[in-house]
């Protein structure tokens, strides 16, 4: 559609599906040269995700639902696949959903990596995919009506608060264990993570059987809030705060999105611009996580240590956008302000001792005889199933998986840039940390680069036409693994559709496997591996199902046995 | 451990005096905006731009007034107002410490008066802004003579000028004007109109 035929990447992956099953694509549209759009026949939905996911190397992102009911009379659904095979292109596969009957075939029995997209499906559009086998909600609360959709176009006001329906927690949480086994809730909010979550360990004696865990208990509607209240191009400032630790690479993909489904080509010194800060970001980002590693292994020096050199990593994003966090420097179509000589030799002394003092601290985290003992072979997360859930990041990378969006589909000013992508075999913690500390001197060495390349030229592009019900993605590689948004522009200067979906979307669901066979006291570890931005929290219930009893240990007790692994608080 | 020791005596004290010392920021650091009503006319550019609607302006056509407001409890500090203000009005400041004890003093505002539209007498556009094109005009290079001449222009509502654009087109094509019926009271164009752009 806007893009020439010789340029359509991934157009083999489209031919090999219509060769594969004849008569199963209806309509294909092209919205960028690497992103097609496909809409299938329903019936066939899972064969043909299946199909790219397995037979020709795609990896599930996102799924995103749509009310298209105003639009053409039906919903549909997404599925947006990241194709790396031999050419790296995305390939969304769409199909309608009828109004009346509401079900679609479900994707997850053949990916498992689609279940929170499908779950999420049925929360906000009440779409009934059909076969998924984990029919739980995962977005709403318990207490929420049952035939109240959020995001359905005529379902309420962004503002509305319904009443709640009930006072008790109706939520099954699942254990696949065979034996008998003890559970151990942490929550209401997660002792590692900044989101209040609520897990169940299921235990016998000190070993983790199964786990379960539900999360959104914060969720913030800002799908529904840009699509209702703002404007387009407000949305980068929201966009902003998805996350308080990586929210830029989030306002990133955002543009990006809008500027694919538009058709502008950013200026490449706004591209640069941006990449600049998404690895300065990356830096402040790393730096926290592995700091906390430390924390968690009981060397609270080191913690200190890193949380103050990090510090450095925060003046120099002061420096280049005039505030620590929530830079608020994207607009579509470019940035909002320029790096200036003065700025860039300021950024290049604070990279210079960022890397001797990283280094002498990483160097002696290493030598330290507990993090090797803590980590190694802890919170094993198997190559295939990582695979099977799509995951992202250090978390995919530490499992042997070469992924990392900045190589596979290059955007802002990445493409051509020297990027090793550090993959280990370990599939445990310590994996996914030696992949951040050697990601963070990537990081030091991309802001050089950009800063010495930086082409000269305009900072935004400005004139363009906004264009109704034109869509598109946008990713990036936030510190976590890639950012995936899915962008459908509407009437009046607003959005119709806006789906993002965070890094660690895809790492949860498989967190259960990593947890499986390890000790209670390696929990929090091991959900800090997947990053999941931390928080201290109040306590821990412990609930002894053979005795009907319940106690309450206190965080610091938990946090305690962490560390030190004495004393169980469970005995 | 003896490295590890080496580093700590290094690094020295990292803890901020801060709030006993100010703290150093970076020069081009966007913290709390900073409004003056003597440079503001009122035009509304900043509470078009501003992404988290802690801007905003009211008419209150009773009064023949328009205020312009703002709350810092929605503000996002991302500074849109001051890249959108045409002269300088509200710029962010170096000032991060926005804590108050009475919520209403999130609160900042100034009221403008308004010139009322020529030809129907609905106040529209504050005073001020008028002022501010005919200095524009003036310091483009217009004489100040012609520039006061299209006062009447500016200070004639947008409502009012698309009836009187209606009005000549009909005039010129030589047809009957009928006023719609919902039409202000129809006063007499003032003369300058005429030869408005
Ligand atoms: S800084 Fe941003 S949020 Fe605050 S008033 Fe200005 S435009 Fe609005
Ligand atoms: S843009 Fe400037 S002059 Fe216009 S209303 Fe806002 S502060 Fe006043």
């Amino acid at each position: 559609m806007l893009a020439p035929t010789d340029t359509k990447v991934g157009k083999t992956y489209i031919d090999a599906l219509r060769l594969k099953f004849p008569d199963v694509v209806l309509e294909e549209s092209w919205q960028a040269d690497n992103q097609a759009t496909i809409t299938v026949d329903p019936g066939s939905l899972p064969a043909v995700v299946e199909e790219l996911h397995y037979g020709q190397g795609g990896w599930l992102s996102v799924v995103v639902a749509n009310d298209e009911r105003p639009l053409s009379g039906h919903y549909a659904v997404y599925y947006v696949l990241s194709m790396e095979g031999v050419e790296k292109s995305w390939v969304v596969v769409r199909a309608v959903v009828d109004p009346e009957t509401l079900e679609f075939p479900s994707v997850t029995p053949k990916v498992p990596a689609a279940v929170w997209g499908e779950r999420e499906a049925r929360d906000m559009f009440g779409l009934r995919p059909v076969g998924l086998p984990d029919e739980r909600r995962l977005v709403l609360p318990d207490d929420w009506p049952d035939d109240l959709y959020p995001l359905r176009k005529d379902a309420m006001d962004y503002r509305m608060r319904p009443q709640p329906t009930t006072d008790t927690e109706t939520y099954k949480f699942i254990n696949e264990a065979r034996g008998e086994t003890t559970v151990v809730p942490l929550g209401p909010l997660h002792i590692t993570s900044d989101e209040p979550g609520h897990f169940r360990l299921f235990v016998d004696g000190e070993t983790i059987v199964d786990a379960d865990y539900r999360l959104f208990y914060v969720h913030r509607g800002m799908e529904k809030l840009a699509e209702t209240r703002m404007g387009y191009d407000e949305v980068t400032f929201l966009a902003d705060r998805i996350c308080g630790i990586c929210g830029f690479t989030h306002s990133v993909a955002y543009a990006n999105s809008v500027e694919n489904a538009l058709g502008i080509v950013v200026p490449p010194r706004a591209g640069a611009i941006r990449s600049i800060l998404l690895e300065v970001e990356r830096l402040h980002s790393h730096l926290l996580n592995i700091g906390l590693a430390c924390h968690f292994v009981g060397f609270d020096t080191g913690f200190m240590q890193f949380f103050r050199v990090r510090e450095k990593a925060m003046t120099m994003a002061e420096l280049l956008t005039g505030a620590r966090k929530t830079y608020a420097l994207n607009l579509i179509g470019g940035v909002r302000r320029d790096i200036l000589k003065d700025e860039r030799s300021r950024t290049l002394t604070l990279i210079a001792e960022l890397r001797r003092e990283v280094q002498e601290l990483v160097d002696m985290l290493l030598a330290t005889p507990n993090m090797r003992q803590r980590t190694e072979g802890v919170g094993r997360l198997e190559t295939s199933i990582a695979r099977d859930y799509s995951t992202v990041g250090p978390v995919v990378r530490g499992s042997g998986h070469r992924r990392d969006v900045r190589v596979l589909h290059p955007f802002a000013g990445y493409k051509g840039a020297p990027l090793p992508v550090h993959v280990m075999e370990g599939c445990d913690v310590l994996s996914r940390v030696l992949i951040r500390t050697r990601e963070v001197f990537d990081s030091l060495a991309l802001v050089e680069y950009f800063l010495d390349t930086m082409p000269e030229g305009p900072l935004l592009l400005e004139g363009f036409t906004f264009k109704p019900h034109r869509f598109a993605l946008g990713y990036t590689e936030a510190p976590r693994g890639e950012d995936v948004h899915w962008t459908m522009l509407g009437d009046n200067q607003k959005l119709y559709r806006w789906r993002c979906r965070a890094a660690t979307y895809a790492n949860w669901p498989p967190l259960r496997y990593m947890l499986r066979g390890n000790t209670v006291s390696d929990a929090p570890l091991i959900v800090a591996s997947i990053d999941p931005c931390y928080s201290c929290t109040d306590r821990v219930t412990v609930v002894d199902v053979r005795k009907q009893k319940s106690m309450i240990i206190p965080y610091k007790d938990m946090e305690r046995y962490c560390r030190e692994r004495t004393g169980s608080p469970l005995k | 451990m003896i490295k590890l020791l080496k580093i700590i005596l290094k690094a020295g004290e990292a803890t901020a005096k801060y709030p006993f010392a100010p703290l150093p920021i970076s020069p081009n650091f966007r913290g709390k905006p900073e409004y003056d009503a003597k440079d503001c006319m009122a035009c509304g550019a900043c509470t078009i731009a501003c992404p988290a609607n802690a801007l905003s302006m009211e008419t209150d056509p009773d009064a023949g007034t328009r205020t312009w407001s703002i709350f810092y409890g929605r503000c996002i500090f991302c500074a849109r107002c001051e890249e959108v203000c045409p002269t300088g009005a509200i710029e962010l400041s170096d000032d991060f410490e926005l804590a108050v004890f009475n919520r209403d003093d999130l609160f900042k505002s100034a009221t403008f008066a308004l010139a009322p539209c020529r030809c129907c007498g609905t106040p529209f556009v504050a005073r001020k802004e008028v002022d501010y094109v005919i200095e524009l005009l003036v310091h483009q290079g217009l004489p100040r003579e012609a520039a006061e001449q299209r006062r009447g222009f500016y200070e004639t509502c947008p409502d009012c000028r698309r009836l009187q654009e209606v009005d000549r087109a009909t005039r010129q094509a030589g047809m009957v004007h009928a006023a719609p019926a919902a039409a202000p009271p129809a006063k007499a164009a003032p003369a300058e109109m005429e030869t408005a752009p």
